[in-house]
């Protein structure tokens, strides 16, 4: 078993983290912007994960906060003016806010349920906003003052600056995997009736689980939208980003604290090398991965590191999810 | 007018209860969120749009060969593929459905090219008019198709001994396998039906949508909402469901912009999953 405590794994911690600190100086602007893809899929991911690998709560609406993170930082920075930082922590609280209010109602539901009435809520708020065309520019975007400086820096500073988050999110996440509140979502996750006859309050920490997951997401949400600096609800509201977020979960190993990290190294990996050279069947090669990912490492690669690279594991898992 | 808008939900709902009825199927007896099923019936959508522009055949008359082809392409995947996996967490399942579909969607992409298809028989865009109600033909034959397949499905689950044992394998597998059911079979063959009214599906949006490779998902979407309004219980529940949303959609948008459409959809949807998450029918199997 992989443990934090192992010796090993944590000098192989500090080296990575070493290396990343130390990456930009040595790398060209492609690998420092595939890097801080890399970083926000993690970050994302790692949202998703308290909801879902944690809780077990599969929100694939979670594009929600991501969409209105992104368009709080757009509006803010372009019809208010104020500067981007505060408009950042102004995406993580608008984040909270719609965790809190989603949440209430949607949170009672179970299983597919939940899945698809975050994803109706994820889509309704994606057509409203296709339609306020005065506050954000609807459908046709919005497009975000740019970053001051030659693109070398700016490269840099995002890179530092999703890099940075990526730390505060992932020590957050292993703080709440040890302390109560990630015990209380695991024994949800397990069996919620038990857990809430043992007295824990699930309607209170299921909120609280998708308030972080959205405060995430929010952020990381806020952190595109000045990137890209041009954002439109189709690709901010867009499905896909969740489904690659369970791909990433799947891979890594949903319910861990690196699997995010690991899968959305592993995914975007994979993602470059099928653009680059088949861009014609980058689809159907996802795909192809997808139906692989799904049948011989469902728990993820954390969880087959654990268990052996052994052929005879493979075949037991899929025995075990036979009809 | 008020009244063209509860026709138009009417013979839309007609459209919606073929998308739905499929993926409804699979959800209720399998408990699988097929995202593929949006694939199946653009593929039943791209059957018909060969046959009718290199063969000259009618949309309609297409409907037996999308069925057929689309029944084979369910039956295997169940049978290969995804009931390897179907004791796995919903994650799973879903993720796989999606690959699935994205795999199809690159296919279709590779033998149709992305170009926008359409199909086009000799009398789209007419239809009568009584009481000042405008019928179009095409709508109203989709509606009749659509009532006649219903009805046909409702006899396959019903009479036949296939629909039987699916009923039966929902209702309680532990029990079904005891009495003899093949349910790795039974299971193939529900997701060969699914994909069957799913290709049926295609053909009758054919003439009036245009085709690409990548209407699956939304269609996927409108399938969710027709499966939960409707409640999984039951070739009614299917029905009640794509008509209601049929409805909802059209007097909706008759009193707000029609460009909240979806939104409002959505909206219903949540509504609904809140205080009534069995449905309109609902009940827990078919």
């Amino acid at each position: 078993m992989i443990k934090l405590q192992d010796k090993t794994y944590k000098i192989f911690l500090v080296i990575a983290l070493l290396a990343c600190a130390l990456f930009p100086s040595i790398a060209s602007g492609f690998w420092i912007r595939l890097l801080t893809s890399i970083f926000l899929y993690a970050i994302l991911a790692q949202g998703l994960n308290i909801i879902a690998g944690f809780t077990g709560y599969a929100a694939f609406g979670n594009m929600i906060f991501f969409g209105l993170g992104a368009y709080t930082v757009g509006i803010l920075m372009v019809k208010v003016g104020t500067s981007f930082f505060p408009s950042m922590i102004a995406a993580g609280v608008v984040g909270i806010i719609v965790a809190i209010l989603i949440g209430m109602p949607l949170l009672r539901l179970k299983g597919h349920y939940f899945a698809l009435a975050s994803l109706g809520a994820a889509e309704a708020v994606r057509q409203i906003m296709d339609n306020l065309t005065d506050l954000c520019g609807g459908a046709m975007g919005l497009t975000l003052p740019q970053m001051a400086g030659k693109p070398a820096q700016v490269n840099q500073s995002f890179y530092y600056l999703t890099f940075f988050l990526l730390l505060i999110f992932f020590a957050a996440t292993y703080t709440i995997s040890k302390n109560r509140l990630g015990y209380a979502l695991k024994a949800i996750k397990a069996n919620e009736e038990a857990a809430d006859a043992m007295g824990i309050n699930t309607t209170r920490y299921k909120i609280v689980a998708w308030a972080i997951s959205g405060i995430f997401t929010a952020i990381a949400g806020g952190i595109y939208a000045y990137w890209f600096t041009f954002i439109e609800p189709a690709t901010v509201f867009d499905v896909m980003i969740v489904v690659k977020l369970f791909v990433i979960l799947l891979l890594g190993g949903a319910g861990t604290v690196m699997g995010p990290l690991y899968g959305a190294f592993l995914f975007e990996g994979i993602s470059e090398i099928i653009w680059s050279r088949f861009l014609n069947l980058h689809m159907g090669i996802l795909g192809i991965i997808v139906i692989l990912i799904v049948f011989f490492i469902p728990n993820g690669l954390i969880d087959m590191v654990r268990r052996g690279f052994r052929l005879k594991t493979i075949l037991d898992t899929i025995r075990e999810e036979k009809v | 007018m008020i009244l063209q808008a509860v026709l138009n939900g009417i013979l839309f709902g007609g459209v919606y209860v073929c998308i739905g009825i499929g993926f409804s199927l699979v959800w209720g007896v399998m408990n699988i969120i097929n995202l593929a099923h949006g694939s199946f019936i653009m593929l039943g959508a791209y059957i018909t749009y060969t046959l009718f522009t290199y063969l000259k055949i009618d949309p309609f008359l297409t409907l037996p060969v999308s069925m057929i082809v689309l029944y084979f392409i369910g039956y295997a995947s169940q049978k290969y593929l995804l009931n390897y996996i179907i004791r796995a967490s919903i994650f799973i399942t879903l993720t796989f459905t999606f690959g699935l579909q994205i795999l199809i969607a690159n296919v279709a992409l590779l033998i149709w090219t992305a170009n926008f298809k359409s199909v086009a028989p000799a009398y789209s865009g007419e239809g009568i008019v009584l009481g000042g109600l405008v019928f179009p033909y095409i709508r109203c034959a989709i509606f009749i198709v659509a009532l006649i397949l219903t009805y046909l499905f409702y006899l396959l689950m019903t009479r036949t001994k296939t629909g039987k044992a699916i009923n039966a394998t929902a209702l309680n597998l532990e029990g079904a396998k005891t009495v003899g059911v093949d349910v790795a079979e039974i299971y193939a063959r529900t997701m060969g039906i699914s994909a069957a009214l799913g290709g049926a599906a295609g053909a009758l949006i054919s003439p009036i949508m245009t085709i690409t490779p990548f209407i699956g998902g939304p269609l996927v979407g409108k399938a969710f909402v027709v499966a939960i309004l409707g409640g999984l219980g039951g070739t009614m529940g299917a029905f009640a469901g794509g008509m209601a949303l049929g409805l909802a959609e059209q007097v909706g948008s008759f009193f707000f912009s029609s460009v909240y459409q979806e939104a409002i959809g959505f909206i219903v949807l949540v509504i609904v999953l809140i205080f009534r998450p069995q449905g309109i029918i609902g009940k827990r199997f078919y």
